[in-house]
């Protein structure tokens, strides 16, 4: 019905929109995309010569135990990190959007974490985890606090998920407050008539109001955390005992640093097929969601 | 009645905001004050590192703009994070608003947002290689090359984000332009663009924040031109057996100012929301 | 509508001027002009200063040949990506490690085997490239310059003050351990939370305790690492004990920065790490001895591995003006000012002061005793210095050892199926 509003004129000027720019972005990265598909089946070793080896790289993979715990990992990671940023994240971005005082200021030190380059994070968490956190584990008596959590298996991925967070609730609170700019006052005017308040309130008027905000939260969380790979270098570059190699640690790592550039394509391969499975199937849902609203 | 309401004050909230600003204020502390100290000054006891610098000498500062050529790496920086900053607000909102006004009726536009977001999820090691030889041979192998890959690097992420914000932006307003006989286009760039203001501050912060920190893109593509960006020549404080944590830190915090600035800039337009206006 | 048209393109457009606008134009640079151009990439960019003097240098007593050294950081991702691009540098400073091996099993490095400079280098080290190479290769394709040697650094005011001995056996060296530690001193300091620090005491262990060419042996079938490695794995655990409580808490800065303060008398470590720690504590006295693994001294072999040499890219054009850059660097003023900022060891003849931080290990860098680092014949993507960790965490040598062994069949088939190639071929031969 709405579509009759607008002439075919409209259609052919999307076209002009997307084509070009879907071009460009078709050139840098499908293309080397599917060159690293080709390099897959081969053993490349990023340089020199080759040959081809088939499909013995992809069948290596399902045997690799290591990357079998790299996928165990990653993904409980992303899982974890991704509900505690989110529910984080959209708590500060309401609180820096209340009638607050100096909400400039508190909005930019909230960003802060953000800018610190993976250097910094990296020492002041290690010194945070290896010294400061023991320290202070000791001296209340905690057994579990009392030794560093970077060098134990258990606990490793913990202090990641924390770091994490901690450098991507920042981004996350400002796509909130930008979503809440949307969310109109009258709506909520409307609501304190009705007498709608607190957990209610969010629930009812401003959740579904920034659900696409949701969406792209979650998205962007699962892209950053499942492709986790600056604060692993920073705070414990896989280990202990191999213990938090994440996938795009062992791409990297062995891809480019080592000498497994084909048999790291291959697993590439993969892993974007299996996050794209999973991203269409989420995107698919809270698509409905948003249409049922 | 309601003008009193607005203006109220939530005192017990901003307190618990700056009760929470300690996750952010420690390491920041912490890495003010190393990069005062002097590198006898590291010691590993909790007591020795928090402790305030013996002299609060610009020392270390100086000397890490020497390493890092500073003005000159700060200025290509500065240029290749403008130039992908303005080209993503540009490129991407358009491509954005094609997707996000027709990916609910067409297939294809559900085909594109989905072919391009899945970039996204491209780990960058596996077209790194590809890449290199490809901007190489397409005599890209400069800042162009590098500002080119953010532009593509960043567009899954930003039509997400505009697409997003689309959603949000009532068709009605394109319908009455579309009356009143403008095209789409003028439509886009009159009424469209400029409601998306929010989005596009977001999108700024987003991009720039990303091509700031960046170290691997020019590394791989630029190396060899003999032209630096400022992460690029932060590597220097790193060798294979040492790194020099109080010259780095200084340069670091140096390097923070200009994009918080950038930051403090953009969040005010983040914050004039004019949809709200706009609904009514 | 065509003008709509033309608005949407003329936008897209916009990118590639804007993009076309960025070229950087090079210009000629008049010093270049008319000269044979050489350009070296090596990979320390901490010895930065030492060769913009020699390209200086080098550039003012040469009227024909124009030399530029660069020293990037990250330089290994640098090469890599410069020889996707076929950009190749004419020399390459690089260390002798798998990356060496590599290049020269892709056939990328130049047989410099006519260079007369090869001479006057020790034939140690000559030896040390010749057993990394995969499969044998009749030519010679690097002049190694400077050696960094490891085994364990120690306190020397500390030593000197409690009159502890340098151990010269395994079972000395764990009563040093013990008397030590009767005295309330931490013995060791280790920095294992950075996984490849766990390859010094490894190695430092291993070459006094198995043949050089061990993964050579176990490439072309002879033998198993779980026969060869035990011994070192064992003894490898037995130190643990006398380290800091848990070792994996701390990484190579934090254990350097301890050692530089004093909280342990010894940090087994290489050379290298002297810098650093010097850094923290300007004023202190180390020394360092050869980790003594065996029961004999005389069995005992100082670690010492070539850690920059340079290599003639197969595909340089001016072979004569490289071979004159190389004498250049190999002059006695260079190597003595490169080893002296450096901590290292030269690997050329000749009378030069080493740094008085090795004289423990002087006496077995005059004999010649010395054997390579281990892990310059693991592939890097095994990540044996991982697996190390892990096994000084679960304390489990055999479990260790039969990944080792398997996960070594897996990573390097290739190269397996390459010397076992060879070795076919050359019974045959006879």
């Amino acid at each position: 019905m709405k579509k009759s509003i607008f002439s075919g004129k409209r259609n052919r000027t999307f076209l002009l929109m997307t084509i070009p720019i879907v071009a460009l972005f078709f050139c840098f990265n499908t293309l080397p995309l599917i060159k690293g598909f080709i390099y897959s089946f081969t053993n490349f070793r990023g340089y020199g010569d080759y040959d081809w080896v088939g499909l013995r790289n992809y069948m290596d993979l399902f045997t690799d135990g290591r990357v079998g715990k790299s996928y165990l990992f990653t993904f409980k990671l992303a899982v974890v990190a991704t509900i505690l940023t989110n529910v984080v994240s959209l708590l500060l971005a309401m609180g820096l959007n209340s009638k607050i005082k100096f909400k400039s200021a508190l909005r930019g030190a909230y960003f802060i974490p953000n800018v610190l380059g993976a250097l910094v994070v990296g020492y002041i968490f290690n010194y945070f985890f290896t010294y400061i956190l023991p320290a202070f584990g000791q001296m209340i008596g905690s057994g579990a606090l009392g030794s560093s959590m970077l060098s134990n298996t258990k606990l490793a991925w913990v202090a990641i998920v924390i770091v994490c967070a901690w450098q991507s609730i920042a981004m996350n609170t400002i796509i909130y407050i930008s979503g809440l700019q949307t969310v109109p006052e009258d709506v909520y005017e409307a609501g304190s008539i009705d007498g709608a308040s607190g957990w209610n309130k969010f629930k009812e008027l401003t959740f579904p109001l920034i659900l696409p905000f949701f969406s792209i939260n979650m998205v962007l969380c699962g892209k950053n955390f499942l492709m986790v790979f600056d604060q692993i270098m920073a705070l414990t570059k896989g280990g202990p005992a191999q213990s938090t190699e994440s996938i795009s640690y062992l791409i990297y790592n062995n891809g480019m640093s080592g000498g497994q550039f084909g048999f790291q394509s291959a697993n590439a391969v993969i892993f974007f097929i299996v996050i794209v499975v999973i991203s269409v199937a989420q995107m698919t849902v809270t698509g409905k969601k948003e249409e049922q609203l | 009645m309601k003008k009193v309401g607005k203006e109220q004050v939530n005192w017990p909230l901003t307190i618990v905001l700056i009760l929470g600003l300690i996750t952010v204020a420690f390491p920041l502390y912490m890495t003010i004050v190393i990069a005062f100290k002097q590198p006898s000054e590291m010691t590993n006891s909790v007591a020795g590192i928090l402790s305030l610098p013996r002299s609060f000498s610009l020392a270390n500062f100086k000397e890490a703009m020497e390493v890092t050529d500073f003005w000159r790496s700060l200025g290509n920086s500065i240029l290749i994070t403008v130039i992908t900053v303005v080209l993503s607000v540009l490129i991407h909102s358009m491509l954005g608003y094609a997707i996000g006004r027709n990916s609910a009726d067409s297939k294809f536009y559900k085909f594109i947002y989905l072919y391009i977001v899945s970039g996204m999820f491209v780990p960058f090691a596996i077209l790194m290689m590809p890449l290199v030889k490809q901007t190489a041979e397409m005599g890209l192998g400069n800042m162009a090359g590098v500002i080119i890959l953010y532009i593509v690097f960043y567009m899954p992420m930003n039509v997400l984000l505009y697409s997003g914000y689309l959603k949000n932006i009532p068709i009605a307003l394109e319908e009455a332009a579309c009356i009143d006989g403008a095209t789409t286009w003028t439509t886009y760039w009159k009424i469209i663009f400029p409601i998306m203001k929010p989005m596009h501050a977001t999108v700024a912060v987003l991009t720039a924040l990303g091509t700031w920190n960046d170290v691997m893109t020019p590394l791989v593509i630029m190396s060899g031109t003999g032209k630096n960006t400022l992460p690029l020549a932060q590597l220097n404080f790193q060798t294979q057996f040492g790194t020099n944590y109080n010259l780095a830190f200084a340069s670091y915090l140096l390097a923070l100012i200009p994009i918080l600035i950038f930051y403090i800039i953009c969040q005010k337009q983040i914050l004039n929301g004019v949809v709200n206006g706009a609904v009514k | 509508m065509k003008k709509e048209c033309a608005r949407a393109v003329s936008a897209c457009a916009c990118v590639c001027v804007a993009a076309a606008s960025l070229f950087a134009g090079c210009g000629g640079e008049d010093e270049k002009s008319g000269k044979i151009e050489i350009e070296l990439v090596h990979y320390k960019p901490e010895a930065v200063k030492t060769f913009e003097r020699i390209a200086e240098a080098f550039n003012a007593t040469h009227d024909d040949i124009y030399l530029t050294i660069e020293s990037p950081n990250d330089a290994m991702t640098i090469l890599k990506t410069r020889f996707i691009r076929e950009d190749n540098p004419d020399i390459i400073g690089i260390g002798g490690d798998i990356n060496y091996s590599n290049f020269v099993d892709a056939g990328m490095l130049m047989d410099i085997s006519d260079y007369p400079g090869l001479d006057s280098i020790k034939q140690a080290y000559k030896d040390i490239d010749k057993d990394l190479e995969f499969v044998p290769q009749d030519g010679v394709y690097a002049v190694p310059y400077a050696a960094n040697a490891s085994g364990i650094l120690y306190n020397k005011d500390m030593f000197d003050a409690h009159g502890w001995e340098i151990p010269e056996t395994w079972d000395e060296l764990l009563a040093l351990c013990e008397e030590i530690e009767a005295e309330g001193i931490l013995p060791m300091y280790f920095g294992f939370k950075d996984i490849w620090t766990c390859l010094a005491p490894w190695n430092a262990i291993a070459v006094g305790l198995v043949e050089p060419d061990v993964c050579r042996q176990v490439n072309s079938g002879q033998t198993t690492f779980t026969a060869e490695y035990k011994e070192t794995a064992e003894k490898m655990l037995a130190l643990l004990p006398y380290g800091p409580d848990d070792p994996f808490a701390y990484d190579y800065n934090g254990a350097c920065t301890a050692f530089a303060n004093g909280e342990a008398a010894m940090y087994p470590i290489g050379s290298y790490a002297a810098p650093q720690i010097l850094s923290v504590n300007p004023d202190m006295n180390i020394d360092s001895f050869v980790m003594p693994s065996n029961a004999d001294e005389a069995d005992n072999k100082l670690n010492s591995g070539i850690d920059l040499q340079f290599c003639v890219m197969e595909d340089c054009e001016n072979k004569e003006a490289a071979y004159e850059v190389l004498d250049f660097l190999l002059s006695d003023e260079y190597v003595q000012e490169y080893i002296s900022a450096q901590n290292s060891v030269p690997c050329k003849e000749g009378d030069f002061t080493i740094s008085p931080m090795l004289d423990g290990m002087s006496a077995y860098i005059e004999e010649g005793r010395m054997a390579d680092y281990q892990d310059h014949y693991y592939p890097a993507e095994m990540v044996v210095d991982a697996q190390i960790q892990t096994f000084l965490i679960n304390q489990d040598v055999t479990a260790f050892l039969d990944k080792f062994d398997s996960d070594w069949l897996r990573y390097n088939r290739d190269i397996i199926r390459k010397v076992q190639a060879y070795n076919e071929q050359n019974k045959n031969a006879e």
